[in-house]
């Protein structure tokens, strides 16, 4: 390929080709793309269109073309062909740099990531001018020129914060340092100083906080693996500047953009981080300028706003005060009353606020509200860094900081009295503050397990909590119902179970909340509630406790499904479940309108299955009903099979993925409860489960082989009389799974079972067959798992058809196989089993082989006794 | 001055008997550059001599009254004149400008050529004190840079510098002794020249009871420099010619030569387990665990610097060093007030930890965790560093035994607080300790209750987060323990079904299907 005007033609033709929306076109045209890319000049010519091209559409597609182009081929991997030919390599890294400095924006960036692409690969030892190229462009004082610089050297160097230490790296690092860190403090001060003369000129501003951000990031990325000397001795420029900037503000910068984050907010928050890396890594060195730093940031916080945009400031900056409050020799500046009530009072009540944007949030997107509250997943939000300087300043100050907020508490539910309709925020903070107050640890599982023992949770409880919930409208103020709510749920373990049991009928009540967030809470209140453990590992409520609640309890939950937005609400349905298991017989005069609702809602969540989790717990309220119907009415399983084979009939027909093996399992439930020989209607599904197809679909083989295990159990002559064509196909079915290491055990399952439960003379014929398959597969690959899964096998085998009948059938395959099979299997393995039954059948078995087998007494196989026993 | 021996090199030996050994070492050792700035509390290489250490050295008496004051050209003049006289003016002159606080100028004294002739007149004995001037100007000038010593070490000085270790003059042979110093502190090459040159029977001859406390200094100091630095170490005869003057100088009462001689052996230990041998087969290791105890900072560091080097060894040497009662002392270290002590004596304690379980034992005995644990909640980050080192080779070492009382220790709280630490490293360290010890736990079925106890810390919520960390080896670590450990929530003995969660079906809980 010539860097001829006519191949430059040529390939502005098919870029233009590649943007086409018909991929009738497009396609041929990438494709020709690549078939071409590895020609010499192929890079050059797509530099020289994305210079030179007359229509910008081609200018900025030439430059996309090439960054993904440098993607793809620039690396050379070791035994492969280099894909870029020398000079080409050569040319690009003479150019790149000046035509990305000289490139709109747009092209710019592309340019960028290339080069980074490029410097990952060969900077510095192949790239041995770029720092020198990238540094005299410091001087150049165009500061377009200049942020492209910081850019790319932003992309070369970011990686220093996430790599291990190694000697290559830390070579790398001091060559950067060497040639980079003296031009850079020069170019930070020389920009600080450009701002002060540039004051009142808004657009010369944004270009010089553009400057100073990345700088600022530079500064993190050369700092982070060490204290580099330079910056050691250059202390005192880079932190008195960056205290300066901290300290900032100019109209000029500020935006109206309530969201989004404007160049002041970034610097200061980048700020902040540097700020909080000396702290914490080079605390000796850095000690001195702590104190300032801490001020600064702290008045900081007490001036910035509440919109979101100043979101990230704020949390980092929290984040940086209670990172260093919580450390001892730090601990003099917060010590003082004042500073701790001002902190208090202007740092972290202010930034609990509920806001316009939660509010926003819990209405209407009560997924994401409900996920960021309950599950955690808020950590870079404000509540919660403020929820982490409380708990910081309790390190050494619980106390003072408890009895400063008793008191806002105090006044904000006052404030909440005089009138609850316009003051209800008060209240959510006051409830807010006190929960992150009493919290020092929490689970899941058991709520709060740690509590502030200066806090009076029950007296809350009884006072703040207890009437809002007991209020007649379930819909009034839903966010204070919700915080009520959770507040039972994660002081569960600390308030008292005479309250908790107070509060049961008032959290069904809220499950007719029309709140999602409100229903939901309910709903997982009363959930994690039901699995509390009391003394001697009993639930801590008794069915009989709940006994008088059970009919609205369950109406309730039901109707909570048919509440907008909540059809298929996990936490409702793992409510139900929960209820189910924990009522037990109290349910079965319920049964039948709940087996309905339950297959409705079953038929109405198969036609496009979405939620994994409320699907498992509906199938475990299914199984839940029939397990405790039928322990009380073995004969109730027909109304089951009634109800549930319809809608089971039509998931396998529209062949329902996510549900099939659900299906199967509680067919193996039902199945396993009939006491009599297996139903006809059974036996007439029998032969379809053993088609091929089913058995490719790995998710369904476990809940498949349990159901054959069922029909094993269940009716092993109706097979054996009725069906004995089909135990071929049984066999192969364990032939298939024994074949794969994966389901392997599968497959003994299965075996086991047909060896246990099969007429001996309906399967002598295939026996032999059998072990020899088993021994294909031990000499094929020996896996620990499969020896472990033989074993208990063999031993089965052992004590259901005798000793002897073992060795002779070893012995039938192959003379003194068994004496090998002992020797290099039986005796050394056999301690490897686990799991009681497994055990269990292999001491049975191994006796039984020791004292009912002759052979074992009196031939060559006695010489095996020496060898250490095996049990 | 600044020194070469930066605290990261001395450590390329670093026992860790993780899951991945041969790797973690090579890491540990791997690293010989430093961003950092030299540490201040390591030993000098060289000095400059700025003032004379004993009042009436024989130069003072022709000085006397006589206000000398030459330019450049009348130095040079002097020192090549034939007058004796004139050549004592121009090299005292010479020798008080390089012995002038703020910059001397050794670059402009070498220049100048003067070198070679100062070398002339160590050799001329009838001159004492013309000895002794030329001795200080060739110390001062050896104690630049390293080209600067070199010159005075081509221009031929070391040989007539030994030779002087026998004048009767006892400053001149002082000074010798310092100028020989300078010249072996530079590095192996001229180190080797002082020793082939046979300087070290010499030096030794010199040590007498009677021998001026400083005159005593200045030997141990140049004794240490002779120990000092690699590639390649010195010699084995040189070392054995050595090691018993040192342990003689141990016995001394005066600091400075205790200290400087705890640093030569804290050179010779830095090395090979065969160097090491060589060193803890005198015996020196209870009157090294006696030093580890003083209050002179000077002594503590390299004493406990040489100890911590020498459980690097063997597990039969750091026995010996633990018979010695180096762990009856570690713990008051630990809590020492300088967090360069406690960075150092977690180092010593993180090799004895990646020794056999009976060594680990040892450490309960001792009762080290309570100040461990202490020092990772609110040690500086250098020192936590080294004790979530520490932790880490306890735990993959630990019994079952001893692992339970790790998480006894209260060690989970800071190693999760750690998590959010700005080194990947360290974190990635941490993700480990708490695999291994969640791996454990499962076998003492109180995996439930550890991982309740990591939740309750904030662990998960951190380890999820790591799982989003840009280092892949990280983010591949948390996924690991989410995944293994913190998969959805067990429901004790109700679920019936199998969790068929997603695309992939994965069967969370097969217990139910495995019924047989």
């Amino acid at each position: 390929m010539e860097l001829s005007d006519a191949n430059l033609q040529t390939l502005t033709e098919y870029l233009k080709k590649t943007l086409d929306p018909d991929p009738a076109i497009r396609r041929p045209a990438e494709k020709f793309l690549e078939s071409v890319e590895g020609n010499q000049n192929y890079p050059l010519l797509l530099l020289t269109l994305l210079e030179k091209s007359q229509d910008n559409v081609i200018k900025v597609c030439a430059s996309v073309t090439f960054k993904n182009y440098i993607k793809r081929n620039w690396r050379i991997v070791e035994d492969e062909p280099n894909k870029i030919c020398e000079a080409d390599r050569v040319a690009i890294k003479a150019n790149i740099v000046h035509l990305m400095l000289s490139s709109p924006e747009q092209i710019q960036k592309q340019l960028s990531d290339a080069i980074s692409i490029i410097g990952r690969e060969d900077f510095p030892q192949k790239w041995p001018d770029l720092l020198t190229e990238m540094v005299n462009r410091f001087q150049s004082g165009d500061f377009h020129v200049i942020n492209g610089v910081l850019r790319t050297a932003h992309s070369l160097f970011k990686r220093y914060r996430h790599e291990f230490k190694s000697n290559e790296l830390w070579t790398e690092i001091k060559l950067v340092l060497d040639a980079f860190a003296l031009p850079l403090t020069n170019l930070f001060k020389a920009t600080i100083e450009l701002c002060s003369t540039h004051a009142n000129d808004a657009s010369a501003l944004r270009i010089l906080f553009s400057s100073l951000i990345l700088i600022s990031k530079l500064f993190y990325s050369l700092n982070f693996q060490d204290l580099p000397e330079f910056f050691e001795d250059n202390m005192e420029t880079w932190m008195n500047n960056f205290h300066t900037l901290l300290t900032l503000d100019n109209k000029l910068l500020q935006t109206d953009d309530e969201e989004e984050a404007g160049l002041l907010e970034l610097l200061k928050s980048q700020i902040c981080d540097n700020a909080a890396l000396y702290a914490q890594k080079y605390d000796e060195e850095f000690q001195r300028y702590l104190p300032r730093f801490v001020t600064a940031i702290w008045n900081l916080l007490v001036t910035t706003g509440q919109e979101v945009k100043y979101d990230l400031l704020v949390s980092n900056a929290i984040q940086f005060l209670a990172s260093v409050c919580e450390r001892p020799h730090y601990k003099n500046l917060f010590e003082d009353q004042n500073t701790l009530t001002s902190i208090c009072e202007k740092v972290v009540v202010p930034n609990m606020e509920f806001r316009a944007a939660d509010e926003e949030a819990f209405e209407d997107n009560s997924e994401e509200y409900i996920r960021r509250d309950l599950e955690g997943s808020d950590i870079d939000t404000r509540r919660r860094a403020a929820c982490d300087l409380v708990r910081g300043l309790c390190k050494f100050f619980e106390g003072p900081v408890t009895g400063i907020f008793s008191g806002y508490v105090n006044s904000m539910l006052q404030e909440y009295a005089k009138n609850p309709s316009v003051n209800w925020k008060h209240k959510d903070a006051a409830i807010y503050l006190v929960t992150s107050l009493a919290s020092k640890a929490q689970t899941q599982k058991h709520g709060i397990t740690q509590a502030n023992e200066l806090v009076n949770l029950t007296e809350f409880f009884v006072n703040h909590i207890l009437p809002d919930l007991k209020s007649a409208n379930v819909n009034e103020f839903p966010v204070l119902k919700a915080d009520g709510i959770k507040y039972i749920m994660i002081f569960r373990n600390q308030v008292p179970k005479e309250h908790l049991l107070v509060s049961i009928p008032l959290l069904i009540n809220h499950l007719q909340a029309e709140s999602i967030v409100v229903h939901t809470y309910a709903a997982h209140a009363l959930e994690r509630l039901f699995t509390m453990r009391g003394p001697n590992n009993a639930t801590l409520f008794t069915a009989a406790e709940i006994a008088p609640f059970v009919e609205i309890l369950l109406t309730n939950l039901f109707k909570a499904l048919t509440l907008p937005g909540s059809s298929e609400n996990e936490y409702i349905m793992k409510a139900i479940m929960r209820s189910f298991s924990l009522l037990q017989e109290a349910i079965i005069p319920y049964i039948p309108t709940l087996i309905t609702q339950l297959t409705q809602k079953l038929l109405a969540v198969s036609k496009n299955p979405s939620k994994p989790h409320f699907n498992h717990y509906m199938f475990e309220a299914i199984c839940l009903s029939i397990r405790i119907t039928c322990k009380a009415n073995p004969a109730a399983v027909v109304n089951f099979e009634e109800a549930l084979f319809l809608v089971f009939t039509e998931i396998l027909q529209n062949d329902v993925q996510e549900f099939i093996p659900y299906v199967f399992q509680v067919m193996s439930l039902l199945l396993e409860t009939h006491k009599n020989d297996i139903p006809s209607s059974y036996m007439a599904l029998f032969p379809h489960l053993l088609q091929p197809v089913l058995w490719e679909r790995t998710g369904n083989i476990p809940a498949l082989v349990r159901l054959l295990q069922a029909f094993l159990e269940r009716g092993s002559n109706t097979i054996a009389s009725a069906a004995a064509d089909k135990i071929p196909g049984l066999l192969g079915v364990f032939q298939k799974l024994i074949a794969s290491k994966a389901n392997d055990h599968q497959g003994f399952y299965l075996l086991n079972s047909i060896i246990e439960h099969m007429p001996p003379e309906s399967v002598d014929q295939y026996r032999k067959q059998i072990f020899i398959l088993l021994f294909q597969r031990l000499q094929n690959s020996k896996t620990t798992k499969f020896i472990k899964s033989f074993l208990v096998f063999i031993n089965l085998y052992c004590i259901k058809y005798g000793a002897l009948a073992l060795q002779e059938i070893f012995d039938g395959i192959q003379p003194k196989m068994f004496g090998m099979v002992l020797e290099k299997i039986i005796i050394p393995e056999i301690q490897k089993v686990s799991g009681n039954v497994e055990k269990k059948i292999c001491a049975v078995g191994i006796t039984k082989l020791l004292t009912e087998c002759p052979p074992m007494m009196d031939t060559e196989y006695t010489k095996l006794w020496g060898i250490h026993g095996p049990l | 001055m600044p020194t070469l021996d930066a605290p990261e090199e001395r450590r390329r030996k670093f026992k860790y008997r993780g899951k991945d050994v041969s790797l973690r070492r090579q890491q540990r050792m791997a690293v010989s550059l430093e961003l950092r700035k030299a540490k201040k509390d390591e030993q000098t290489l060289k000095r400059r001599n700025i003032t004379s250490f004993c009042p009436d050295t024989p130069s003072e008496k022709p000085a006397k009254g006589v206000a000398v004051s030459l330019t450049l050209g009348e130095i040079i003049k002097g020192v090549n004149s034939s007058d004796p006289v004139l050549c004592f003016q121009a090299t005292q002159t010479a020798r008080k400008m390089l012995s002038q606080e703020k910059n001397p100028p050794l670059r402009l004294v070498i220049e100048a050529g003067l070198i070679p002739r100062m070398v002339e007149f160590l050799k001329s004995s009838l001159y004492p004190c013309l000895q002794f001037e030329a001795a200080w100007a060739l110390t001062n000038i050896a104690s630049g840079t390293s080209e600067q010593t070199r010159a005075v070490v081509e221009g031929g000085a070391i040989r007539p510098l030994i030779e002087l270790l026998s004048s009767s003059n006892v400053a001149v042979c002082e000074q010798a002794v310092w100028a020989l110093g300078n010249i072996a502190g530079d590095g192996p090459e001229f180190r080797d020249n002082v020793i082939t040159s046979n300087a070290i029977p010499h030096l030794l001859a010199l040590i007498s009871p009677t021998l001026p406390i400083t005159f005593l200094r200045n030997i141990t100091w140049t004794l240490s420099n002779l120990c000092r630095n690699k590639n390649p170490y010195p010699c084995d005869t040189a070392v054995k010619q050595i090691l018993p003057a040192l342990l003689h100088l141990l016995q001394h009462q005066d600091s400075e030569v205790l200290s400087d001689a705890c640093w030569a052996l804290s050179y010779l230990t830095d090395g090979s387990n065969k160097r090491i041998g060589q060193v803890v087969d005198t015996g020196v290791l209870p009157r090294l665990v006696v030093l580890m105890t003083s209050s002179e900072l000077n002594v503590l560091t390299p004493s406990l610097r040489t100890v911590g080097n020498i459980v690097t060894g063997t597990d039969e040497q750091t026995q010996m060093a633990i018979d010695a009662g180096m762990l009856n002392v570690l713990p008051q270290l630990l809590q020492h007030n300088k967090p360069s002590i406690q960075k150092e004596a977690a180092w010593a304690l993180s090799n004895v930890a990646a020794g056999p379980c009976h060594h680990i034992q040892q450490l309960l005995a001792y009762d080290i965790l309570p100040p461990l644990v202490a020092l990772l909640k609110n040690g500086e980050f250098k020192v936590q560093k080294e004790a979530v080192w520490t932790v880490a080779n306890f735990a993959t070492g630990a019994t079952m035994d001893q692992l339970i009382q790790l998480v006894h220790s209260g060690v989970l709280e800071p190693l999760v607080n750690l998590l959010t630490a700005p080194d990947v490293k360290i974190v990635l360290i941490i993700l480990d300790v708490i695999s291994c010890i969640l791996q454990a736990a499962e076998k003492w079925s109180e995996k439930e209750n550890l991982c309740l106890l990591i939740e309750e810390l904030g662990g998960i919520d951190r380890i999820e987060a790591l799982q989003l960390h840009e280092n892949r080896q990280i983010g591949q670590s948390a996924l690991n323990i989410i995944e293994k450990h913190f998969g959805e929530e067990e429901d004790e003995n109700q679920t019936l079904l199998s969790q068929v969660i997603d695309q992939d079906y994965e069967f969370i809980d097969c217990e139910c299907l495995a019924k047989k």
